[in-house]
């Protein structure tokens, strides 16, 4: 099969390309970071993949992407993995910084959902994933711009969805909760509420294989999700977390 | 593939204070740090105590493989599961292997690892072909030959960060493994060692070999085993993931003498009621026994262990090896896992390699008290006497006076150590005062 990872230095991304590659599929890679890609290339062929190409670009612009989907060859999977996580802080006195990360984490990726969903309608069926996040479930204070994206990534795949479900592409919108990657600036930092980037995608990988449309990851977040939907917004003001 | 913890060896027994970073292409940190793969070792080899951890275990890229040559290159932080994983379904293997996959290339280097092979093939060293490292005066590119690859292997990380490395892989069969075994020790501990050693020399044609020993029981009696690779079946790729993990601690209550001569006497009769000799199982059953269960080391208890790993000299081997076994058992020192093996003649390029041509065995030892220490330490001394070493990379307790009479050639690797790095076993044993 023929899988395009969009966003594809991401620690989830690349960990999800290793199970692609180890079950021998070919792979098309979308990143900014040209000597990144270069190796993951070179990781993924090792390891089993038939055919990687790698294209470099800002894949957070329009034209970018709009320019990538006409030129492929084929897709069957897509993953949607690029995503920046926003500083809240400076999100509230830098507009200029909100809108752009508000451009790469909801306006870049629906773009690219849509347009790889279209493809695949038009080519005879296919599935996206797209990576959204527990943030996007309620916009809380720790990180009201990144959920309040994550938020609107979440309604477009769910509409997307039911737009696609007659045209045999199935999109499926993942969730996970608090990932151990590089990102992060502490590596002990390590508790029962994170998960490693090969536990996530895992989880992506079979959620595509068994066509889900939602899925938390791991799955234990639906949970506190639920209770942390349902805290009443009077109290909810008053928490800082 | 992440380490189980950051902050204590494999062995466990003590908990350090680390500063943590991620290794990177470009820079290396500040302060005395120290180059950190998986933490398989059981020792403070992998602990820097007060310092910094750069971890490698992410910088696991595969970076080239040439299915024709069975040369692979990879980032230094690549497991060995995942280089064997490559190779086998292109008929390579690894060409040593230690009883883990879940080491990093890096750490199989820095520690010059050996396996059933070394008759053979020596020690992982010499499967080396190139590699980079990188110090605080810049990255180098390193060949056999040159005076800081050879301080690099088995240079428990000291001489720097290792970036990548090339190595040759071995053609193999299939993933198979016929294996063969044999019960040996019916007469004195010493007539024990000597018919493992027979056992092992007419086995020319295989080249795994190793003997489990219950050195709990006055004979020393053991079971002999060899494989060789054959065509496996086809379904046999790697486990996933271990299916069972030590959910808890054992309690140290029952780590004693008594529960490991039960233990180790119940191992003895298994293998003694099995009908066939000869079996062909899988490879990764043959290598690595204990990779089935996750966090196995957690059977031995919150205190953790020590392994004892010694060589000694081939020339009365099998008298000093029963003189040293026997000094542990009758000081009742209880030992639940006993290997022991003959090394052969191959030399490591390794400058502090721990491998000489001689008879090895090696016996993990719970929560050890003062009274076993003390036994540990006179066996220190009658290793020592025979011209013999103990392992650096499993060892968490031998003396610095003893440490400089095994590696004597230590000053040199002290003076191609990069001056930032250090572990909290270098500290113990380079430096002090009692000598």
């Amino acid at each position: 099969m023929n899988i395009i990872i969009v966003g594809a230095t991401s620690a989830v991304a690349q960990a999800a390309i290793r199970i692609w590659a180890a079950a021998q599929h070919s792979l098309v890679l979308y990143g900014r970071n040209a000597s990144e890609l270069k190796k993951i290339a070179a990781d993924a062929r090792v390891r089993g993949a038939v055919e990687v190409t790698v294209h470099a670009g800002d894949i957070a612009s329009t034209s970018y992407a709009q320019a990538a989907v006409a030129a492929l060859g084929s897709a069957n999977i897509a993953l949607i993995a690029h995503g920046s996580l926003t500083k809240s802080d400076r999100a509230d006195t830098d507009p200029v910084y909100l809108a752009d990360e508000i451009n790469v984490n909801f306006t870049s990726a629906a773009i690219w959902a849509q347009l790889l969903c279209n493809y695949m309608a038009a080519s005879g069926g296919g599935s996206v994933a797209v990576i959204s996040s527990v943030a996007g479930d309620r916009g809380r204070y720790s990180n009201h711009a990144y959920g309040a994206a994550k938020a609107g990534l979440s309604a477009y795949c769910s509409g997307l969805r039911a737009r696609m479900s007659h045209l045999g592409v199935n999109v499926l919108t993942v969730k996970p909760g608090f990932i151990d990657t590089p990102m992060m600036s502490h590596v002990a930092k390590k508790g029962a509420l994170w998960a490693t980037p090969e536990q996530i995608a895992q989880g992506i990988v079979n959620g595509i294989e068994r066509k889900r449309n939602v899925v938390y990851l791991p799955k234990f977040w639906w949970l506190i999700l639920l209770a942390v939907k349902h805290v009443p917004e009077t109290l909810f003001k008053r928490l800082k977390f | 593939m992440n380490p189980l913890s950051l902050d204590q060896p494999w062995g466990r027994g003590f908990q350090a204070v680390h500063r943590h970073a991620f290794a990177d292409d470009h820079t290396l940190p500040d302060g005395l740090w120290l180059p950190r793969g998986l933490g398989r070792s059981y020792g403070d080899v992998c602990v820097n105590d007060g310092g910094l951890l750069l971890h490698t275990f992410r910088r696991d890229r595969l970076i080239a493989f040439d299915a024709t040559s069975g040369v692979i290159e990879c980032e230094a932080g690549a497991s060995l599961a995942d280089i064997a994983e490559v190779a086998l379904r292109q008929g390579w293997f690894l060409p040593v292997t230690p009883g883990t996959r879940f080491v990093t290339l890096g750490g199989a280097i820095a520690n010059d690892v050996h396996g059933k092979n070394h008759l053979s093939a020596g020690t992982f060293g010499r499967f080396v072909l190139s590699m980079t490292l990188r110090r605080g005066d810049g990255a180098l590119q390193l060949k056999p030959g040159d005076t800081l690859f050879a301080a690099t292997i088995g240079g428990l990380g000291l001489t720097g960060l290792i970036e990548r490395a090339r190595i040759q892989l071995l053609r193999v069969a299939g993933n198979g493994i016929t294996q063969q075994t044999r019960l040996f020790g019916r007469g004195d501990p010493s007539a024990s060692v000597d018919e493992f050693i027979a056992l092992e020399s007419a086995s020319n044609d295989w080249p795994y070999t190793v003997g489990w020993i219950d050195t709990m029981h006055h004979r020393l009696r053991g079971v002999f085993f060899r494989g060789k690779h054959t065509v496996g079946e086809a379904p046999w790729s790697q486990p996933v993931a271990a299916k069972v993990s030590l959910p808890v601690d054992m309690p140290s209550s029952l780590l004693r003498p008594w529960s490991a001569r039960a233990f180790n006497g119940a191992y003895y009769r298994s293998q003694s009621m099995k009908t066939a000799s000869e079996t062909t199982l899988p490879l990764w059953q043959f290598f690595y026994p204990l990779d089935a269960v996750g966090a196995w080391n957690r059977g031995y208890g919150k205190r953790g262990f020590v392994q004892y790993q010694f060589v000694v000299p081939r020339v009365d081997a099998a008298d000093t090896v029963a003189q040293i076994l026997t000094h542990l058992r009758t000081s009742n020192v209880a030992s639940y896992l006993a290997v022991i093996k003959t090394f052969g003649e191959r030399r490591s390029p390794g400058l502090l390699s721990f491998p000489m041509p001689g008879v090895t065995v090696a016996l993990d030892i719970p929560a050890p008290g003062e009274r076993e220490l003390r036994a540990l330490d006179r066996a220190d001394a009658m290793v020592a006497d025979a011209g013999g070493r103990v392992y650096p990379a499993k060892d968490s307790r031998m003396s610095n006076a003893m440490f400089k009479r095994f590696f004597p050639q230590w000053q040199s690797l002290e003076a191609l150590r990069d001056p930032n790095v250090s572990s909290s076993f270098w500290r113990r044993v380079a430096k002090g005062n009692d000598e």
